[in-house]
């Protein structure tokens, strides 16, 4: 298996008397995208800034290939919270990042340049960094966090504020470093990049874990399937179908939301004949709704995760 | 230690690299040695129009006069022997500008009364570099009366009122010893009060740039690299080095241009082991102010919209100057005392007043640098808490009660 590179353990943070975060628990290891994912003040950042001993947990540990101390050399960071020196260079930056990171001046040049020219920046490592728009001014914040080949990588939001361009530029060299190896944490809450490219989640509300694993597994576990119909229908009777475990109407459109193991076809078949069907569709319910489920608070997911735990 | 180094580098570099603090490190010592040489500039032009000043001499004592005149430096005095009479004078001096008219004749010698007259222009001292004829003239006149020598000095001499207090009898008599001692304390104290300026206007830098990474929000980048700490004491070793930079800068401007202008031996009086103890006491004045700035500037985000409360820290350099007043009346007196055992009045206090004091009060310096570096210690810790917070806190900017919690954490 993989090597761990990064441990949590019943991590836990309060400010003033208010639990911000508790028992958080992960791992994240080599060559693999792992997501936080979690509505705004969810805890996320937070849990985040504690990895980076830019705050210190009240409970739990958190250990880096088994170490307590965080090797600062050897992981990358890009904070939510995003900002460079504005009336600096940009080379200048990038050069004295990697200079606190103690990677030697002459590679981190070259780096830089070849990923400036990556990012559709060539030709500006001499530009002042308030000439830049907010797009190229984060392209340069992911530059500097990875300038120093870093074999943890920590982003915090990555994609907020990127146009689908660079959006998808991010995603490529994100999957890049990964396949060489770096173990990367990122949170986010752009759920369809996060189901395309991370390899296991942890979903995190009210500062407390809710969902934990491996994206297939996730998805087959959480991501029922649910059928679409419109058509003008009574909401009793559909309620009554067999395997239906919750039912969402508005106009004529009508959820319906399966349980976890139904069988498609055979659940087609059965429907009755005085359905009135306009247009049906099946298909499994994505992260996104997962997520928005669980933003809002309809506690569908806490009955089936009580179902499945 | 490293990553401090580093900081400290790097911000010595970004600011040296602007170009704003080029032109204001070049630009300070210009502007400040042009108001110095401002009134020399005016004295020049007065000298090229000299009062013309018209001597009628019956005495034979105009060669005397016109040596007088150079002793004494008058060097507006433009002498001219004339044979013309009061009303013939008169005449001319209403044609002429700056000009005046002696009359030394022997009734004026016998009557004690010299007239003088001037034309419109005259400078208005004029009448008083006069006086110094008296003296000369007096001893004339009693000459004529045919005194032997001692009655001459005894007349000569007169009768003088002389007040001597008590207190400051001695200080009277040091003060007026010659007029170099009162420099060889003075230069070096003037010396270290530019090093304690330069520095602490970098100083107010450290707030600026604290409180910039925390507006542009590069601080947590930074912070994934190296401890607050450490960020803070790059800081302010690197914001030490740009005043000292800017004091040599200073100093290269103003050492010649004193040395060009004036005879005093600078370098004499500068290269004493006294110097040690004044730069020591401004380097810690700096240390002081800066670990201020640097915690306020972390709990700064926008100075526009900053509270009374961080105005008012902004303020405490500026507190010396209630000082100068009763410390100028009495370096060594009471107001002087406590002044020298604020912290943050200390460095300025201590400087001026060792810069007057003829008797350094040893037991005095001892307990205020004593106090001045408890106070340094101890205000490093706090800025080292407040920084640790603040520089992270991001959107606004951060309340005494908040301030006061991060201490206590």
């Amino acid at each position: 298996m993989m090597e761990t590179m990064l441990s949590v353990h019943d991590l836990g943070k309060s400010f003033k008397n208010k639990q911000i975060i508790s028992n958080i628990s992960f791992d994240v290891k080599k060559g693999e995208i792992m997501a936080i994912l979690g509505p705004n003040g969810a805890g996320k950042s937070t849990t985040i800034r504690n990895i980076m001993g830019i705050m210190y947990p009240d409970e739990g540990t958190i250990s880096f290939q088994g170490h307590k101390s965080i090797p600062r050399h050897k992981i990358g960071y890009l904070p939510e919270e995003r900002g460079l020196y504005k009336n600096v260079k940009i080379m200048d930056i990038l050069l004295y990042l990697a200079e606190l990171k103690d990677y030697p001046l002459k590679k981190a040049k070259e780096r830089a340049l070849r990923y400036l020219k990556k990012f559709n920046l060539e030709g500006k490592e001499n530009t002042s960094v308030e000439e830049l728009s907010k797009g190229m001014g984060q392209k340069v914040q992911f530059i500097a966090s990875i300038i120093h080949e870093p074999e943890l990588l920590i982003l915090d939001e990555p994609f907020s504020g990127l146009d689908p361009v660079s959006q998808e530029l991010f995603k490529n060299e994100i999957r890049n470093l990964a396949e060489d190896g770096t173990a990367i944490l990122l949170s986010s809450h752009q759920m369809n990049l996060v189901e395309e490219m991370c390899d296991r989640l942890f979903m995190i509300h009210h500062g407390q874990k809710i969902i934990y694993g491996n994206m297939d597994e996730v998805k087959e576990e959480y991501a029922n399937f649910k059928c679409t119909i419109r058509g003008k229908n009574d909401h009793t009777i559909l309620e009554q179908l067999p395997e239906v475990q919750r039912v969402e109407q508005q106009d004529d459109t009508s959820i319906l939301y399966l349980t976890k193991d139904v069988h498609v076809t055979s659940w087609l078949k059965q429907l009755p004949d005085d359905l009135n069907i306009l247009e049906l569709a099946i298909d499994r319910i994505s992260l996104h709704e997962i997520f928005i489920d669980i933003a809002t608070d309809k506690n569908l997911l806490q009955e089936e995760g009580a179902l499945y735990a | 230690m490293r990553n401090t180094l580093k900081v400290a580098k790097w911000e010595i570099k970004r600011n040296m690299k602007n170009k704003s603090f080029i032109i204001s490190l070049f630009l300070t010592p210009v502007l400040f040695l042009f108001f110095f040489m401002l009134p020399s500039f005016f004295d020049d032009s007065d000298e090229d129009a000299g009062t013309q000043v018209f001597v009628k001499d019956e005495l034979g004592v105009f060669d005397h006069v016109k040596k007088m005149v150079e002793q004494n430096d008058l060097l507006t005095w433009d002498l001219h022997k004339t044979d013309l009479d009061q009303a013939g004078i008169e005449k001319q001096l209403d044609s002429e500008e700056n000009a005046a008219y002696i009359s030394l004749t022997q009734s004026a010698l016998e009557n004690g009364k010299v007239s003088v007259l001037t034309s419109e222009d005259v400078d208005e001292n004029f009448m008083n570099e006069v006086r110094f004829l008296e003296e000369p003239l007096n001893q004339l006149r009693i000459q004529q009366l045919g005194l032997s020598a001692e009655e001459m000095e005894v007349i000569s001499r007169g009768v003088v009122f002389q007040t001597v207090d008590v207190n400051t009898a001695v200080k009277e008599h040091a003060t007026s010893d010659e007029g170099g001692i009162v420099l060889k304390r003075i230069i070096p104290g003037a010396f270290a009060g530019i090093i304690l300026l330069s520095i602490m206007f970098t100083g107010m830098m450290i707030f600026q740039s604290a409180s910039q990474e925390k507006k542009d929000k590069i601080a947590e980048i930074v912070l994934s690299s190296l401890t607050p700490e450490e960020l803070m004491q790059g800081k302010i070793l690197g914001y030490f080095v740009l005043g000292i930079t800017q004091a040599v800068v200073f100093i290269a401007f103003a050492l010649p241009a004193v040395i060009w202008k004036t005879d005093i031996p600078v370098m004499d009086y500068l290269l004493v082991p006294e110097i040690l103890l004044l730069v020591g006491i401004a380097i810690l004045g700096y240390l002081l102010f800066a670990s201020l700035f640097v915690g306020i500037g972390a709990t700064i985000e926008d100075i526009s919209t900053s509270g009374n409360f961080q105005g008012i820290v902004l303020m405490l350099p500026f507190l010396p100057f209630i000082f100068i007043g009763p410390i100028l009346n009495d370096p060594s007196g009471l107001i002087a005392q406590i002044g020298s055992y604020i912290p943050f009045t200390s460095p300025g206090v201590l400087l001026l007043r060792l810069s007057l004091l003829e008797e350094w009060p040893w037991t005095e310096i001892v307990i205020a640098v004593a106090i001045l570096i408890i106070s340094v210690w101890l205000f490093m810790k706090l800025a080292g808490k407040i920084f640790k917070t603040g520089i992270l806190m991001y959107g606004k900017n951060a309340t005494p009660k908040e301030i006061w919690k991060w201490i206590r954490a």
